[in-house]
């Protein structure tokens, strides 16, 4: 209902803690934003920021057309789920999720009728006379949650809010808060380190390490065209796998050195690897695109098998050349076991292109 | 052998639980559960003087208050509950409770509000060690000075209180402890000006441990700091704030020392509350079973209604204790 924006923004917690650096993103009116990223990267902490809950180094925070850096929280109409649940204990459950509605003096009965629905929709109708130490993590967190949506605010904040529930739930769970987000019309940010939650259900995606967003984009863009080496590995399930290359020619035309072999591009990559004049590249497959097998072809690279795992319908092989390790999916019949020797084989346009002293991806 | 390297920490771990060659008893001195006995004989020393201390002065009380107790050779004649009986006609005895329940009433309700609002103040401020140091001062005060101080600022002639009183026009001619109507007040205020900063200092560290968290998510739901204080923090704080009032509470239904200091139970009755009574109906009467009866009654009420405060109050203060930590 508002659009959110943070402009060069700086948190620094002090004694060269500095948590977010330098961080732009305009997040759109109703629009679903997923901030994803490692553990310590600073998610909570610009959540945090956001909710007014910690102050900013320097730059500023918009909402609609306000800068709100020195609103307080109450008055800056956002519900927030938090990644410790952070329950009231002295109240019972119907009372910690009805909170916001009785701060801003909603009716008795309008309290009573949106606090059932909301308990309903989060299947602990059952607990709500009990207090929250009666209650496993799940149900805890499924509290927390019920205490954000219970109202409409401007804008919800999500930290992590379905990390500690158990596999089935999280997955009903992410379909009730998208669909919820959906009819409400209200602007998300939702802090997780999960990229399947991300990819699923975000409408894009910033990707943070280290303080420093890496990538803000569609999540078919963060995973199509990631900007550099580390938003590679990071986004995608199994993760891509990273060989070290230098770009030469052969008969020619323009070629990658991998070890002793000496792979062919294809033209619309070769068009673009020219262009960018680097010699040592990181190149990246992502395991489904390679290929491996028992059986020597045309094209493929010898390895020898790393390690072997099932991944349900088929099994993830690690290949190791050389000093690179590459990672391909092969049908449940590849018989090969550690220290088989074994055949890798992919196709260049399923290729990704880092500079190898920077990461950052070679332009299209 | 590197296993058993690692086991250091654990001797009760025996050779068997290793699978080597073993030898059948476990030294005695890797025994982890000594005799019952043991424990009994450690505590000995310190149940006996207890005992000494005070199971047996008490143990006399009782046994004074269901006699005459004779002085020099006279010797101590049973008179059953006749101590006890003559209390109800007693109008220093009644008024005694009267002035007592009065007084502590007055004294807890200022105290806790005024204690809690301190620590409120005193949390948030930025020169909390000094302005705690300060505080503390009072109560590092022997309660017999206190009552003496005052006696000075409330004197009649050259008493800066009495001067301030009557500047607003609270006090006419008589000085504060020299009418029956302000004495009363006049020693609350001594209290109050003592006692005050335990509550606050108590307190304070209950609002150190309120969890931030919970703090945060309150303001995410559109509180502002008043709401916050009352929904988050005083909640949190009801053990410690409990405990502060149950101290309080008992530490009123002794108090002497001050009142003695300044107005000895006068003018007239007017401040004979009945442990003041007691003292005199015991020390300077040298009534020792009519007082004996006196303190015993005092006692009894003092534990039931003790019991009666914890029940009331308590009742959230140990569903707070049992939710444990922040997560809640
Ligand atoms: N109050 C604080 N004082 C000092 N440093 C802090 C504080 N809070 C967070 N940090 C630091 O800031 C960095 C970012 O923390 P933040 O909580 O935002 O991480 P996160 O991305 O939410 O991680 P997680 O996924 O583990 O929750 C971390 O390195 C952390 O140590
Ligand atoms: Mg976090």
């Amino acid at each position: 209902m508002v659009a959110v924006s943070f402009n060069n923004v700086w948190k620094d917690y002090g004694g060269g803690a500095i948590a977010v650096k330098d961080l732009n993103m305009e997040i759109k009116d109703g629009e679903f934003v997923s901030l994803l990223g490692p553990s310590g990267c600073g998610k909570s902490t610009s959540l945090r920021m956001l909710a007014g809950l910690e102050h900013i180094s320097s730059g500023e925070i918009v909402f609609g057309d306000k800068v709100v850096n020195d609103l307080p929280p109450k008055d800056r109409d956002i519900a927030m789920v938090f990644e410790n649940y952070a329950l009231y204990p002295h109240k019972t459950i119907f009372d910690n999720i009805a909170n916001p509605l009785k701060q801003s003096k909603v009716a008795a009965a309008e309290i009573e009728r949106r606090v059932t629905e909301a308990a309903k929709l989060l299947e602990i109708d059952q607990l709500l006379e009990r207090r929250p130490q009666e209650l496993s993590g799940g149900q805890k967190q499924r509290t927390a949650i019920g205490r954000a949506i219970v109202r409409q605010p401007q804008v919800f904040l999500f930290d992590e809010p379905i990390a500690h529930l158990d596999a089935k739930l999280r997955a009903r769970m992410r379909g009730e808060l998208k669909h919820l987000q959906f009819t409400l019309g209200v602007t998300t940010i939702y802090v997780t380190h999960d990229q399947l939650e991300a990819l699923t259900m975000a409408d894009r995606i910033a990707v943070m390490n280290d303080g420093v967003l890496q990538q803000f984009g569609t999540p078919q863009e963060v995973y199509d065209n990631p900007a550099n080496s580390w938003v590679a590995t990071f986004v995608g399930e199994p993760q891509m796998s990273l060989m070290e290359m230098q770009v030469t020619s052969l008969e020619g035309e323009t070629a990658l050195a991998f070890g002793s072999y000496t792979i062919e591009v294809d033209p619309k990559n070769s068009a673009r690897l020219r262009a960018a004049g680097k010699k040592d590249l990181l190149v990246g497959v992502r395991p489904d695109k390679a290929t491996v097998s028992l059986d020597e072809s045309l094209g493929s690279i010898r390895g020898e098998v790393y390690s072997r795992q099932l991944l349900g319908a088929d099994v993830l092989v690690e290949v190791e050349i050389g000093k690179s390790r590459v990672r391909a999916k092969a049908n449940t019949s590849f018989a090969g076991t550690v220290g088989t020797p074994c055949y890798l084989n992919f196709g260049s346009e399923d290729l990704y292109f880092f500079d190898a002293k920077d990461g950052q991806v070679i332009p299209q | 052998m590197t296993t058993r390297a690692s086991s250091e920490g654990h001797p009760a771990l025996s050779d068997q639980d290793w699978g080597f060659a073993t030898v059948d008893q476990k030294p005695e001195i890797y025994n982890p559960q000594p005799s019952r006995m043991f424990y009994v004989y450690l505590a000995m020393p310190a149940v006996l003087l207890l005992a000494a201390i005070t199971i047996y002065p008490f143990l006399w009380l009782i046994y004074m208050s269901f006699h005459k107790v004779g002085f020099g050779n006279a010797s101590d004649v049973f008179v059953g509950v006749k101590n006890f009986a003559r209390l109800f006609n007693d109008s220093k005895y009644l008024q005694g409770w009267g002035l007592l329940l009065k007084y502590s009433a007055i004294c807890l309700s200022i105290q806790v509000v005024a204690g809690v609002s301190l620590a409120v103040i005193l949390n948030n401020s930025r020169h909390e060690k000094i302005l705690v140091t300060l505080f503390l001062m009072p109560m590092m005060v022997s309660p017999v000075v206190a009552g003496l101080l005052f006696y000075y600022l409330y004197n009649g002639t050259f008493g800066w209180y009495h001067w301030i009183f009557q500047s607003l026009g609270i006090l006419d001619e008589t000085s504060i402890l020299g009418s029956a109507d302000t004495a009363l007040y006049g020693i609350i205020l001594v209290d109050v000006w003592q006692w005050t900063p335990l509550i606050t200092l108590i307190t304070l560290a209950g609002l150190k441990r309120v969890p931030q968290d919970q703090l945060e998510a309150n303001m995410v739901d559109g509180a502002g700091s008043i709401s916050n204080f009352f929904h988050v923090s005083l909640p949190n704080i009801y053990p410690f704030l409990l405990i502060a009032v149950l101290l309080r509470f008992m530490d009123n239904f002794r108090f002497i020392d001050a009142i003695l200091a300044l107005t000895g139970g006068g003018p007239g009755n007017a401040t004979r509350l009945l442990p003041v009574y007691l003292f005199d109906v015991s020390f300077k009467f040298f009534k020792l079973g009519r007082g004996g009866a006196i303190a015993l009654t005092l006692l009894i009420v003092t534990i039931i209604l003790g019991m009666i405060l914890v029940k009331v109050l308590e009742d959230p203060a140990r569903k707070k204790a049992l939710s444990g930590d922040t997560d809640g």
